[in-house]
């Protein structure tokens, strides 16, 4: 009898003995089902767990001796962009590629054109604007949804509201704090069926592009209430939920498949080319490159890390989207390693290895796909806000292209006034005094922890011990929020285009303020009311201009404390059928696939 | 019997008891929780998502209202994404169990006519054959097996879709599923067939000139089964609960994936709602093994 209990007290323990072997996979499949942003990059780099994926392209051309196989259902497109999606409610929804669905099957105000502009969806014109900047006044076409109910401005201020109410749980509502508020409610009037007033708080200069991210689509009331009794997004957890978008949802198997048909009640149906969209749900990237070389798949954005440097360049079929977002790490400003310094010398000792990092190697050798080397935090190509481009050739903070071996001189020097000597090696290295011993926090991950070697190497030039500690994604994360690490790896995909996305994270109160700045009693860390000033100044300034002038000086006095080390902006991988055409992505990874053709 | 049966599952319900028990706290200790995001949830989300999941009340009073609402049949929401956790599992364990039973039900029939054949064959090309099989199949792990066959007949040869939003593939998740209890089941019916042929009641059973086929299905084959389903028991338990490697490279929506992602994202309820569901399994499995004894050999008491 002891064995039978022994027996099934180990299925309990394999529960926890999983967890070890599993990792890998998993934090590739988590990253891309729940982490907000930079999905797609994390997935790619994240998954090299699978081991078998050498091979796998030796039979890609066996079919077709012109390149991999193609399948000739000129009416669907066969697409994988992760695993399963957590919530298809585009209320709930918080992570790209489920951002990704949410624009294919739902449709807002406004949308994105294939040349990236905002163009009007629903609303028959770009919005009126009041001269203070605080009115937006916006004009809705006549539109149904897909079970033929008409669509009104009321689904929309319904939809808005439910967002915001503290029930639904979004992760998204914050996006809506720039409305101004009726009591509990959003101030938004409906003169009429088909016309919305949206009162902000101050002028916006991205509330446009806010009102086309898929948190600001609209919900159909009815099918909401009727399903969501117990908790919030049961209504879109099963194929066929009521939408107003290019597609309706008809099939779906659970980690297997979905299958989105056209809806003829979409009010642009008749421009809309591809008749149905089936998404392979994978997160395993070597099942993924297959099935894309067997031409199950048209169109995939992950493969195998491996297999990066032999696509990139080569394979015509291989491409790379631009994203707004950037690949970092982080210092801990509270971390024991500053005790006893003052702020300036706890900010050069950051600022010295900010500069022995090789960011060029990280971005050949673990990168891989064409990555710029990042010098300033807001990332390259970000808006302004003002019609401009927020960062120009004068606002870097240092040579992207020359830090590690060249300024390994400057490093130093920084550190000797932070109370640091060196002695010679003789070989070019250097022993510091006193040592320094740190730990770098990373999720598990093949091109996390390659990048972090990579930066071990270069802090060792001058004597500085790295070790470097990988995490299960889910520890990693609570970890990092916490502030138990000295330095971490960081990211982040932006999802509107505003500088104020990326600045807004490290306000004091912020949740993703993973530096602790503002958050400790340390002397070493620096004062942040500033800061928190500073961005709150941004977020009620009229005047645009000096609002970009604010911007700068936010991003300046970040960059001055060195807890942010920004190593390269993200961009995105993708794969395509040469059969395909018409698929277009915006900078912040979402992917429209309606106008796609196929022969 | 009747009373060995019913002492049988009043321990059966106290394991399953103790096995909750043990998988609800210590999911509880280890780091991390079920509402970790990359972008951080805000603190008034967090709270109550909380209050929402009774994640807010102290860890005993967590566990007694979990069993209450289980004895009720409410096995609650997953903390991910609100899906309902009873639908969810019965609806990822009927994949699994299908493509369990069936590649279950491949390994054991291949596994005894291989395993007769080689006892019988002992030390002809036939057995060495099926020894150099088994030998391969029990080394090779699952993934290296399921991502060679991946390559053969889906990329090399083009038979089979690697993934298809139609009609999914079986075939290949089964081989992949069935090789190593084939094997080993072979190897298990040869040597305990090897055992038996040479015992008395066999040689009695030749000398009063039974056929050749009786001997071999009712006396040798019947007494060899013992030390085979004390394997196939747990076995069948195991692969009808479904691998999560295979299930991830051919892109199929079982119990074995769900089980590791729900650990990877602290899901509590499907934690635990999945281990119980694979414990009483396990029970089931152990108990039916030791019904089977008693049938396949009646010289077997459960006093």
């Amino acid at each position: 009898m002891k064995k039978k209990l022994v027996a099934v007290l180990l299925a309990a323990s394999m529960a926890f003995g999983l967890t070890a072997c599993g990792n890998k996979d998993d934090s590739a499949n988590n990253a891309a089902n729940n982490a907000g942003n930079n999905t797609n990059v994390e997935n790619t780099e994240a998954a090299g767990g699978s081991d078998a994926a050498e091979g796998t392209e030796a039979g890609a051309g066996a079919e077709n001796a012109g390149g991999s196989a193609l399948n000739s259902d000129t009416g669907i497109l066969y697409i994988n962009l992760a695993s399963e999606p957590d919530y298809l409610d585009p209320a709930l929804n918080s992570s790209v590629d489920g951002g990704c669905l949410a624009v294919n099957s739902f449709a807002g105000l406004y949308t994105y054109d294939s040349t990236g502009a905002l163009i009007p969806q629903l609303a028959t014109d770009m919005p009126e604007v009041s001269e203070d900047g605080t009115v937006y006044t916006v004009k809705l076409k006549e539109s149904q949804w897909s079970n033929g109910d008409p669509l009104t401005a009321q689904d929309f201020v319904y939809s808005w509201n439910r967002v915001i109410n503290p029930d639904t749980t979004a992760d998204y509502a914050y996006l809506f704090d720039v409305i101004a508020r009726n009591g509990d409610a959003l101030a938004v009037e409906t003169p009429d069926d088909y016309t919305m007033v949206i009162t902000l708080n101050s002028p916006c200069p991205y509330f446009n592009d806010l009102m086309a991210f898929p948190t600001f689509f609209p919900v159909h009331q009815a099918s909401v209430e009727a399903a969501d009794t117990e908790v919030p997004g049961t209504w879109a957890q099963e194929a066929g939920f009521v939408c107003n978008g290019a597609y309706t949802l008809e099939s779906w198997n659970h980690d297997e498949s979905m299958v989105y048909v056209k809806n003829p009640n979409y009010y642009d149906a008749e421009n809309v080319t591809m008749d149905e969209l089936h998404f392979m749900l994978s997160a395993d990237d070597t099942a993924i490159y297959a099935a894309y070389n067997a031409g199950d798949l048209d169109y995939i954005d992950t493969v195998p890390t491996d297999e990066i440097s032999s696509l990139n360049g080569v394979n015509p079929e291989f491409g790379i989207l631009d994203n707004l977002g950037t690949y970092y790490v982080g210092f801990n400003v509270n971390d024991p390693l500053f005790d006893g310094k003052t702020v300036e010398e706890a900010a050069k000792m950051r600022q010295a290895m900010n500069l022995l990092i090789d960011r060029q190697f990280i971005v050949e050798n673990v990168g891989q796909s064409g990555q710029v080397a990042a010098d300033s935090f807001v990332p390259l190509g970000m808006a302004d806000g003002n019609g401009g481009e927020f960062k120009q050739a004068d606002t870097s903070y240092y040579d992207a292209q020359s830090t590690g071996a060249l300024m390994v001189e400057d490093a130093k020097a920084l550190f000797e006034e932070a109370g640091y000597s060196f002695t010679d090696n003789g070989d070019g290295t250097y022993a510091i005094d006193p040592a320094i011993n740190m730990t770098y926090l990373t999720n598990d991950g093949s091109g996390h922890i390659a990048a972090a070697e990579s930066m071990q190497q270069d802090f060792a030039v001058l004597g500085i011990n790295m070790e470097i500690k990988s995490e299960d994604w889910n520890v990693f994360l609570e970890n990092r929020k916490n502030g138990n690490f000295t330095i971490a790896r960081e990211g982040w995909l932006a999802d509107y285009n505003d500088p104020i996305n990326m600045l807004e994270l490290f306000t004091s109160d912020s949740g993703n303020n993973d530096m602790q700045l503002g958050k400790g009693s340390g002397e070493s860390a620096p004062d942040w009311s500033d800061y928190d000033a500073l961005i709150k100044e941004i977020r009620n300034t009229t005047d645009f201009a000096a609002r970009v002038d604010l911007l700068h000086q936010a991003e300046d006095m970040l960059m001055e404390t060195g807890a942010v080390i920004p190593l390269y902006y993200y961009n995105d991988i993708y794969m395509q059928k040469p059969n395909v055409d018409g698929i277009y992505a915006t900078v912040f990874g979402m992917k429209y696939f309606m106008y796609a053709t196929k022969n | 019997m009747g009373r060995y049966l019913i002492k049988r599952v009043l321990l059966a319900i106290v394991s399953i008891f103790i096995v909750s028990a043990i998988t609800f706290f210590v999911m509880n200790a280890i780091p991390g929780g079920p509402f970790n995001k990359e972008k951080a949830t805000s603190a008034e989300a967090q709270r109550i998502l909380e209050e929402r999941y009774n994640l807010d009340k102290p860890i005993g009073e967590q566990y007694v209202l979990w069993i209450k609402n289980l004895a009720h049949g409410d096995w609650g929401v997953s903390l991910h994404n609100g899906r309902d956790i009873w639908s969810e599992i019965t609806s990822r364990f009927a994949v699994s169990a299908r493509l369990g039973g069936m590649a279950a039900l491949v390994a054991i029939v291949l596994g005894l006519i291989l395993g007769s054949i080689a006892a019988l064959t002992r030390n002809r090309w036939p057995d060495r054959s099926i020894v150099f099989f088994t030998t391969l199949g029990t080394a090779m792990p699952s993934f290296v097996l399921a991502t060679l066959l991946l390559l053969i007949f889906c990329l090399k040869l083009g038979w089979l879709p690697v993934w298809s939003s139609s009609s999914p593939n079986y075939v290949l998740p089964i081989i992949a599923l069935s090789v190593y209890p084939m094997a080993y089941i072979t190897r298990l019916t040869k040597t305990s067939m090897l055992d038996s042929l040479g015992q008395d009641y066999v040689r009695t059973a030749k000398a009063k000139g039974v056929p050749g086929w009786k001997v071999i299905f009712k006396h040798a084959l019947r007494n060899a089964l013992i030390p085979v389903v004390t394997y196939v028991g747990p076995m069948v338990a195991y692969i009808l609960t479904g691998s999560m490697v295979v299930e991830n490279i051919f892109t199929i929506g079982g119990l074995g994936s769900t089980f590791v992602t729900s650990i990877t994202n602290r899901d509590y309820t499907l934690i635990m709602a999945v281990t119980l569901f694979l414990a009483i399994l396990m029970v089931i499995a152990n108990l039916l093994t030791d019904i089977a004894y008693k049938l396949i050999d009646p010289r077997i008491t459960f006093e």
